[in-house]
């Protein structure tokens, strides 16, 4: 993805514009007093402490956007554009039901692109490695932003970990995926990373009170595509609210509880420090994820939700569909190359001939070129109504075509 | 090549992996291998690094073309490579540029070239199988093959020995 932004903005310039902007912030009555409140002790002291031992500090951004491509293009622009040397950054931020999928995977093998679209669910492709999540309102992202060189995914997850034992007294573990696992078995959180130089980022889900069958039927496949592929893939794992665990963990007091327990943390010694270390960070602060805030967001948010990059960044793959033509199974099979087909077969039954051929058929039609949909194959079959199927060797192969 | 930051990892055990190596003294004549020898005489410049832990080695038969590789360093920080995505072929990269990037156990890692010039070819193998980047970074596990188009790069790299000195000494 070739984002190409030229306008790196300093962060402090930057917390006095988002100081002035935030203390309107209504997302989250809970948490907006003490944005407000931080958000002015840290526009009483402009400058950012200076480099050093104990210059880094550390602040809280609140994304108010739900879009997925828009929080992903915050969080793409962030990872490009902030000097996270001194000042560590915790996003948070949520979407409207959406699928994710890793940067390398294949949205035909992790789900059904149609039923999405009946449903009015967004595909998304993420720009970290991983597998494929769910996402509506009841999830909680959480973006871990630092320099490459501090970038410290368990140390991340030790302070997730921390607040939810030390808030609702949950004892969750980080098995060896690093996803967090509540009573060895229910998955409440999944990770993935993004490393770069200078930045690198590793972002998780929380999973608060999300609609659990729209979960499930959102990550369904469609079984009648078989697809060959090295794409990465996912593992699926039971999963859990944390409402379901602990009826007081709600959304705001969870953004809240962990906005907190980030900002005791020293992340150079991983210590809880209590509030005397809070006094050191820049606190909460609500973000607008806008042209205005972030020069070129918008053209980075039109390339995550380009066709392009959501359906043609899929790693070559082979898709393949099987008819019942009577006397077995014939398959349509298709090589498709950043979303688009290449090649398209028609594979016979054994003494079964097509046009007078038989065996692995090269059909030439319109779909070749195009881009993929699981639309495609109707257009195949329709192209091969041009001839008809035939029994090349009826004697001896009959019975075998009929096994 | 990144993601090493936090892994504390051991190194006197890849020493012995690299074995073809050939040393640029400052007054440039002398050379020191403890590999092949005629493989040292054939070639000017062994295998350097990048900080970012990418190998380029040139091509003993054409010193125009140069194979990119990640360091024994790099593959053991990322672990178990699932899915490598690499430049295209007749790709014009510069040197820096971000090629492509190794997908480990859920982390995405760019993949930075270490040389500018014209990708001639890409290795299938390690894309139909990304674990060869793990079992053999520096003969199997390759990368792509470049035809290089300004050769004066290679001096900035780094030799085995300071590439050896700069893993050991550094927190990447």
């Amino acid at each position: 993805m070739a984002f190409a932004i030229n306008s790196a903005m300093k962060c402090t310039k930057f917390t006095s514009v988002l100081v002035r902007q935030c203390s309107g912030g209504t997302l989250l009555s809970g948490v907006t007093k003490n944005a407000a409140t931080m958000a002015s002790s840290a526009d009483l002291r402009p400058t950012a402490p200076a480099g050093g031992q104990n210059g880094l500090s550390k602040s809280v951004f609140i994304s108010q956007s739900r879009d997925i491509f828009t929080n992903l293009a915050l969080e793409d622009w962030m990872y490009k554009n902030f000097d996270f040397t001194d000042h560590h950054i915790m996003l948070l931020w949520r979407n409207d039901p959406c699928v994710v999928i890793g940067r390398h995977q294949n949205p035909w093998v992790e789900t059904d692109t149609e039923l999405l679209d009946r449903k009015n669910v967004k595909m998304a492709r993420r720009n970290s490695g991983g597998g494929t999540v769910y996402h509506d309102p009841g999830n909680l992202n959480i973006t871990f932003f630092s320099p490459k060189s501090r970038y410290n995914r368990k140390q991340n997850l030790e302070i997730l970990a921390n607040t939810l034992e030390k808030q609702w007294n949950l004892r969750p573990e980080i098995n060896k995926k690093e996803d967090l696992i509540i009573d060895e078995k229910y998955k409440i959180s999944g990770t993935a990373s993004k490393l770069g130089r200078p930045n690198a980022y590793h972002h998780c889900t929380l999973l608060v009170n999300v609609e659990k069958a729209d979960l499930k039927s959102s990550l369904l496949k469609n079984e009648k595509l078989m697809i060959k592929t090295n794409a990465t893939s996912s593992v699926p794992a039971p999963t859990i609210n944390l409402s379901e665990i602990h009826s007081g963990i709600t959304m705001d007091a969870l953004i809240a509880a962990v906005g907190w327990q980030y900002m005791k943390t020293d992340d150079l010694t991983n210590e809880d420090k209590g509030w005397g270390q809070v006094q050191k960070q820049k606190g909460f602060q609500m973000i607008n994820p806008s042209e205005e805030w972030f020069p070129g967001i918008e053209k980075i948010r039109d390339e995550f939700a380009s066709w392009e990059w959501r359906y043609g960044k899929t790693p070559k793959f082979e898709v393949s569909r099987s008819y019942d033509i009577g006397w077995g199974l014939m398959d349509i099979s298709m090589t498709v190359e950043s979303g688009v087909i290449q090649e398209v077969y028609l594979v016979c039954p054994d003494g079964v001939s097509w046009g007078g051929m038989t065996g692995k058929i090269p059909v030439a039609t319109s779909v070749i070129n195009q881009r993929f949909s699981q639309e495609s194959f109707i257009l195949v079959e329709r192209a091969l109504k041009t001839h008809k199927f035939h029994m090349s060797e009826p004697s001896n192969r009959r019975h075998a075509a009929h096994g | 090549m990144v993601a090493v930051s936090l892994c504390r990892v051991i190194f006197p055990r890849f020493y012995s992996l690299s074995c073809r190596t050939v040393q640029r003294s400052s007054a440039g004549r002398r050379s020191i291998s403890t590999g092949s020898p005629n493989f040292a005489a054939a070639s000017q410049i062994g295998r350097v690094y990048t900080d970012k832990h990418e190998w380029v080695e040139v091509s003993a038969e054409d010193s125009t073309v140069a194979t990119v590789g990640i360091s024994h360093y790099a593959q053991e920080a990322l672990g178990d490579v699932v899915f490598a995505q690499l430049p295209s072929v007749g790709a014009e990269i510069k040197q820096h540029d971000e090629v492509g990037a190794l997908e480990s156990v859920k982390a995405a890692s760019e993949l930075y070239s270490p040389v500018s010039g014209k990708v001639v070819q890409v290795n299938t193998e390690v894309e139909n199988s990304p674990g060869l980047i793990n079992k053999a970074c520096y003969t199997q596990g390759w990368l792509f093959k470049i035809l290089l188009s300004n050769s004066d790069e290679l001096k900035s790299l780094m030799d085995e020995d300071a590439y050896k000195k700069f893993v050991s000494s550094s927190d990447h």
